[in-house]
This record gives structure tokens, C-alpha cells and sequence, in this order.
């Protein structure tokens, strides 16, 4: 008889004592742990530089992890383990260059430099940097609990009130709210989202003849996964990027001033001053984190403003004032972006909806090596056989308390040491990740068809920056097109061919009134400027 | 300063994705599915194939016309840079060319040298023979990377040869040397 209990120790099991690589003093280390270690490593140096990001080292890395480990469901914890170790790493590595050189390595670490910048030049960068490392680590470790408490109780709650027609239209409302909630404008967000359903639906269907193919045998395979979201999010990006340095071609860089580290560290006081700040914008970034779609960046500008107004309250005259350089704006941005991570897995391990791109290449690399499908099915807490998919969402969560541990640990020891990485020139990088992208694609693939497709995804990703339309929505609604298409199939057969099944049924009519609510509500506020 | 490539984009998106939508309803998914929003299967009323595509189009039909109705007249659209699209173009069409080196560089090589010393070899039987394997990779990696620095920095320079060279170098160290079952580009196709 398996409990819920046995179920957790079967997870932490599954990270400790799966395949062992070595031991010390005969103390067995799993491949899974290295794997954690070195995922979180590399997070942290692709997140503390410039131009790189945790989707560019998961693109890289996802491929060359697979063909290691293959396609067998051994291979889901180390792989998924290292993909979880860099979306932590790469959280704190955006705030080192930030507060060093005034430039965020990632873009949720903007609100970083208003008072890391000018603790630096104060000669407080070690300080400035041990208080983003403390506050990030414990906003994380806070949204990773949340996670684990809300991800298996919605899951059951979904599996136990919600049949197909509610499915479907749980998975309308999910992306009609990406849309309107990704991007600051709800019309662009439903463009992509439009995008993106199109792409999934192009060479599938459930007749012989592959639909939107126009007779071609390149699509009537379908699109994958990879090129489309790898071309879009990545091979997008970096043409973006590299159109920005050429058009500052011309423009003489000023020398990086070399900032003293300086030596002072964080006292027990300062700990106690800044945990009001740290658990406020750890709950408001786990709140935003669980909303499939909301980025780190808003959660961060929300944590940061509310710091600012408890700060004016209660800042003593000769304490600088947030954007001078207090430590409370940068505990309060820090703590806001890193726990949007862990809950940003809430919908895609309850619900199977990624809501971030972290969760996005989790999904790709389910999809890939097979045998756990992220969805409200996992948390079946079967009794009578063990359920393998839900030995690996506890080893997940396993693993994800590791990269916390390691964070606490060596975290912000590799952290303070990766100021270099702001120095390396974007205009060099980013042909070298262009290529990596490509080689990482095909070597999965081995048809030069993915690279035309991959570029065809970049050019479309980069038009899509360039009019100011997220690309998030369309990777997530092409991620949810195959499933949006057949839960409807599979509802509309159930209900006897209810034409109205997504109205008939109070839950369902509910979501569906939600979608066209939160779209009508988003398109009447003033759109962001860009 | 940058010469803006139209005057209002919000406007021209939301025409154009409202014009694919309609292109889409009314053209492509009727033409090119074989059922429609909904078929009759052994007397059963079942979701067509056009019925999800038709979902896709009316999301971009929605979101074009709020785009042109709503945002028509934001006083911040999206500037685009016709320059900046120009180059964009520029490192696009240098890819293709570096992929199509890389494609056919390996074969050619090899019926040079078939000519030059009167061999019969065959490209496919030495895909995974070094140094063949890596000749195109080589080629057209180099291309990829050496062209788009100097594209960028508007000039072609040593160093963006010399990191190109490194880079693919650490390439191949990483995909090609530790498994053998992973193919570099092009040698799947081959």
C-alpha cells in the first residue's frame, strides 16, 4: 500500500540514490546531484551575462543532455534537474552585473541596478551583492514551498471537479489570460496567442490528409517543438540583439569603471531590517509566479514600489532613499523576481499550462524523453501500484530543494565572483549562441529542413519584438493547441455532440465568461508604451 | 536619426493580421482541410479539422481589430527602423548562404579530390570520418559566425575570424568528440 508520505521518500530517493557517478568516504553521489550542481553553475554564468539568459543555456544544453542520457524515463531527473539548476542560477546571476556595472544580466534584474549601481560606486558592491544573493535565495526557497503545498492540492482539486468540457475551457481561459496579461497589450497578446494555435494546428488533424499543409511534404509532418520555440524565443532574440549593437555601432563604449568590491558584510541588523522587505515581495512574487504568463519583471516592479512606500514611512533621515543606493530596493526587487520561479511551476505541474520559459523547455524535455507528461493526471496518489509520474514530481521538488541548499551554500560565493562575465562583448556572444542554437537543434533533429524552420521562426520572432508582441503567448499556445484540440474533441463526443458544451455547465461557462472578461477588461486599459 | 519605416504600425499590424485572418477563414482552411467545422462520421456529428485553425484565425482576427480600433491612436507605436530590418535581412541571407556552404561543401570536396586523384569516394560512406565530417561544419560555421560579427561591427577583423575558429572548434568538441551518435550538420541529410 503506497502512501503519500512513501510517495515523497520515493522522490527523494529518486534524486539521492538513483545512478550512482562516484562516492566519497563511500558516500554514493547520484548523477542527478552533479547534474543539479552543474545546472545550477551554469545558470549562474549565463544569468550574470549580458545577453545571455536561463532559455539560451536550457536551449543548449536540452540536446546534448538527451543524447547523454537518451530517452529512457532514468534520464527525466538529471536532465530536468540540470534545466531546474539553471533557472535558479541564472534568477541571482542577473543581479551581479547589475549592481557591478549598472547593466541587468537578466531583465528582471532592471529594478536591481537603481540601488545596487550607486551601493557599488558607495564602495558597498560586496554588500550590495551578498543582499541580493540573501534575498533571492530566501524569496525562492519561500515560492518553492508555496509550490510544493498548492502544486498537488490544485491538481486534485482539478482532477476531482473539473471533466472534459471545464478542461476545455480551463485551457481557453489560461490563454485568453497570457494574452491579456503578457506584454501590456491584450490585442498583441491575442495575435500571438493566434500565432501560435495556428502553427500547432499546421500538417495535424485527425483526417488522413494533414490540414494547412498546401500539399507539401515539409508540412505535412507538423511543426515540432524545437524549431518553433528555439527559432521564436532564442534565434528571435539574438537577431533583436544584434540589430540593437549594430545600431550602436558607432557609439565609443565608455570604459566598465572597476568598482571595489569592498569587504563589509551583512550583519545580523541588516538581515532584520530587510526580512520585512524580502516577505512581502516573496508573497506578491509567489502570487504573481502562480499566474500562468506573468513575468518575474512585473512581480519585481511591484516588490519594488511597495518597498519604496514602507521605506518612505519608516527610513531614518540619514538612511539613503530608495534609488540612492538602500539595500532595502534591491532585498525587495530580488526576493520579488526569484519567487515568481518556483510558483511559476504551480500551473505547469497541476494544470500541464507553462507559464513562464523555464517551464516552457521543462515541458520540452518531458516531451522529449517521454514517461511524465506535466499535468493534474501526475498527482494521482495511487494506492495499489506506484504511480512513476508522481515519484518524479516529488523528485523534482527534491531537486529544486537541492538548488535552494546549493544556493545558500556556494551560491553567492560563485556569484561574487562572476563580475568578469559583463566584460564579455554581446557583438561575439551572440553569433556563437546563434550557431550553438542551430548545432543543438539539428544534432536532435539531423535534418537541415529545422535549421530553415528554426531561422524562418527567428525571422518571425524578431518581427514580433519588433512590433512590440510578446512571443510568450504564441509558445505557450503552441505548446497547448494539440491538447486544447483533442480535450475539445474528446468533450464534444462525450457530451453527445453538445454544440454548446462549453456553456452548458455552470464551471465551464464560468471560465469561458472569465476569458472574454479578462480580455474585454485588459483591451480598455491604456496600453504600456514601449 | 532613424528613418521610421511607417508612420503608425499599430495601425498597419492590426490591418495586416486582420487581412490574414479573413485570408485564413475564407481561403486557406476551407481550401486546405478535408472536413469541415464539424462531419458526420457513421452517423455521429464530430469537430472537423477546420474547426481548431478556424479558432486560430478568428484569436488573430479579434486581436487585429481591437489592434487597429484601440491602439490606432496610441501616441507610442512601436517605431521600426528601416535599416535595422535591412541588416536583419542582410544576417539572414548570410546564414542561408553559411548553411548552404556547409551542405555542400563536404560532397564538392570530395569529388575534387575523386578528380584530382582519380578515387571513387563517396561523401556518405565518410560522413562520420574525420576530417570530412567537419569540413562543411567548419566552412559554413565559420561563415555563420565570422559574417555576422562583421556585419554587426561593420567591419570584418581578425578577431571575429579567430573567434569563429574557436568557437566551432569548441563546438565540435562538445557534440561531436564524446558521442557517437550525434551528427554535426550536414551529415544527417547525407
Amino acid at each position: 500500500m503506497m502512501g503519500t508520505l512513501d510517495y515523497i521518500w520515493l522522490g527523494v530517493l529518486a534524486v539521492f540514490q538513483g545512478p550512482e557517478l562516484f562516492s566519497i568516504f563511500g558516500l554514493p553521489i547520484s548523477i542527478t546531484l552533479l547534474m543539479i550542481l552543474c545546472g545550477f553553475l551554469l545558470g549562474i554564468v549565463v544569468g550574470a551575462t549580458p545577453g545571455l539568459a536561463g532559455p539560451v543555456a536550457m536551449a543548449i544544453s536540452l540536446p546534448i543532455l538527451i543524447s547523454v542520457f537518451g530517452y529512457t524515463p532514468d534520464a527525466l531527473l538529471p536532465v530536468m534537474g540540470f534545466l531546474i539548476g539553471i533557472m535558479k542560477g541564472a534568477t541571482i546571476g542577473g543581479a551581479v552585473p547589475a549592481i557591478l556595472f549598472n547593466t541587468p544580466g537578466t531583465p528582471d534584474a532592471y529594478m536591481t541596478t537603481l540601488d545596487g549601481y550607486p551601493m557599488a560606486q558607495k564602495g558597498h558592491a560586496k554588500k550590495a551583492l551578498r543582499v541580493a544573493h540573501f534575498a533571492s535565495v530566501s524569496g525562492d526557497t519561500f515560492s518553492d514551498v508555496v509550490l510544493v503545498i498548492c502544486a498537488p492540492f490544485l491538481a486534485l482539486l482539478v482532477e476531482q471537479y473539473l471533466d472534459l468540457p471545464e478542461k476545455t475551457a480551463l485551457l481557453i481561459l489560461s490563454l485568453s489570460f497570457i494574452a491579456a496579461a503578457v506584454g501590456g497589450s491584450a490585442a498583441k497578446g491575442l495575435i500571438s496567442t493566434g500565432l501560435g494555435l495556428l502553427v500547432a494546428f499546421i500538417g495535424t488533424g485527425a483526417d488522413f490528409y494533414p490540414r494547412l499543409s498546401m500539399g507539401t511534404e515539409a508540412l505535412s509532418q507538423g511543426i515540432t517543438l524545437g524549431p518553433a520555440i528555439l527559432g521564436v524565443l532564442i534565434i528571435g532574440a539574438v537577431f533583436h540583439e544584434l540589430a540593437g549593437q549594430w545600431r550602436h555601432r558607432d557609439v565609443v563604449s565608455r570604459p566598465v569603471p572597476q568598482i571595489e568590491i569592498g569587504s563589509d558584510r551583512l550583519s545580523l541588523g541588516d538581515v532584520r531590517k530587510l526580512m520585512p522587505y524580502i516577505g512581502r515581495s516573496a508573497i506578491v512574487g509567489t502570487m504573481v509566479g502562480a499566474l500562468p504568463g506573468i513575468g518575474s519583471t512585473l512581480a519585481a516592479t511591484i516588490g519594488y514600489t511597495m518597498g519604496q512606500r514602507r521605506h518612505e514611512k519608516i527610513a531614518k533621515p540619514d538612511e539613503p532613499a530608495f534609488g540612492e543606493g538602500a539595500m532595502e530596493g534591491i532585498a525587495a526587487t530580488e526576493a520579488a523576481n526569484s519567487s515568481v520561479s518556483g510558483a511559476n511551476l504551480i500551473p505547469v505541474l497541476s494544470l500541464g499550462i507553462p507559464g513562464n520559459t523555464a517551464a516552457v523547455f521543462l515541458i520540452l524535455a518531458a516531451d522529449s524523453i517521454g514517461g511524465f507528461n506535466p499535468g493534474p493526471s501526475v498527482f494521482k496518489f495511487t494506492t495499489d501500484a506506484v504511480n512513476p509520474e508522481l515519484v518524479i514530481a516529488f523528485g523534482l521538488f527534491t531537486a529544486m530543494f537541492v538548488a535552494n541548499f546549493l544556493n545558500w551554500t556556494i551560491g553567492g560565493l560563485f556569484m561574487r565572483s562572476m563580475g568578469i562575465m559583463a566584460r564579455v562583448p554581446k557583438q561575439l556572444l551572440l553569433p556563437v549562441v546563434l550557431l550553438l542554437t542551430l548545432t543543438a537543434i539539428y544534432v536532435q533533429e539531423t535534418r537541415l529542413e529545422v535549421i530553415w524552420f528554426t531561422l524562418a521562426f527567428g525571422l518571425l520572432g524578431y518581427g514580433m519584438r519588433l512590433l512590440a508582441i510578446s512571443p510568450l503567448p504564441f509558445v505557450i499556445a503552441f505548446i497547448l493547441g494539440g491538447k486544447l484540440e483533442a480535450t475539445a474533441r474528446q468533450a464534444f463526443d462525450a457530451t453527445g455532440s453538445d454544440p454548446f458544451f462549453l456553456l452548458n455547465n455552470p464551471i465551464a461557462a464560468a471560465f469561458m465568461v472569465l476569458s472574454v472578461a479578462i480580455i474585454f477588461l485588459a483591451s480598455r486599459k491604456k496600453p504600456e508604451s514601449k | 536619426m532613424k528613418k521610421p519605416l511607417f508612420q503608425n504600425t499599430n495601425v498597419m499590424t492590426g490591418l495586416f493580421f486582420t487581412a490574414l485572418a479573413l485570408l485564413l477563414l475564407f481561403v486557406w482552411i476551407p481550401l486546405d482541410s478535408d472536413t469541415g467545422l464539424i462531419e458526420k462520421v457513421r452517423r455521429q456529428v464530430a469537430i472537423g479539422d477546420a474547426l481548431a485553425p478556424t479558432v486560430a484565425a478568428l484569436f488573430l482576427l479579434i486581436g487585429g481589430g481591437l489592434l487597429m480600433l484601440l491602439e490606432g491612436k496610441s501616441d507610442t507605436p512601436p517605431a521600426i527602423d528601416a535599416a535595422s530590418v535591412k541588416f536583419v535581412a542582410r544576417i539572414f541571407a548570410m546564414l542561408v548562404l553559411s548553411f548552404v556552404l556547409m551542405r555542400y561543401a563536404g560532397p564538392l570536396a570530395v569529388q575534387v579530390v575523386n578528380a584530382i586523384q582519380g578515387n571513387d569516394l563517396e561523401y556518405r560512406l565518410l560522413r562520420d570520418t574525420a576530417p570530412w565530417k567537419w569540413l562543411g561544419y567548419v566552412l559554413g560555421g565559420t561563415l555563420a559566425i565570422c559574417g555576422t560579427i562583421s556585419l554587426t561591427e561593420g567591419r570584418f577583423s581578425l578577431r571575429a575570424l579567430v573567434v569563429a575558429l574557436l568557437a566551432i572548434a569548441a563546438m565540435i568538441a562538445i557534440f561531436d568528440l564524446p558521442f557517437d551518435d550525434l551528427l554535426l550538420p550536414p551529415n544527417g541529410d547525407l
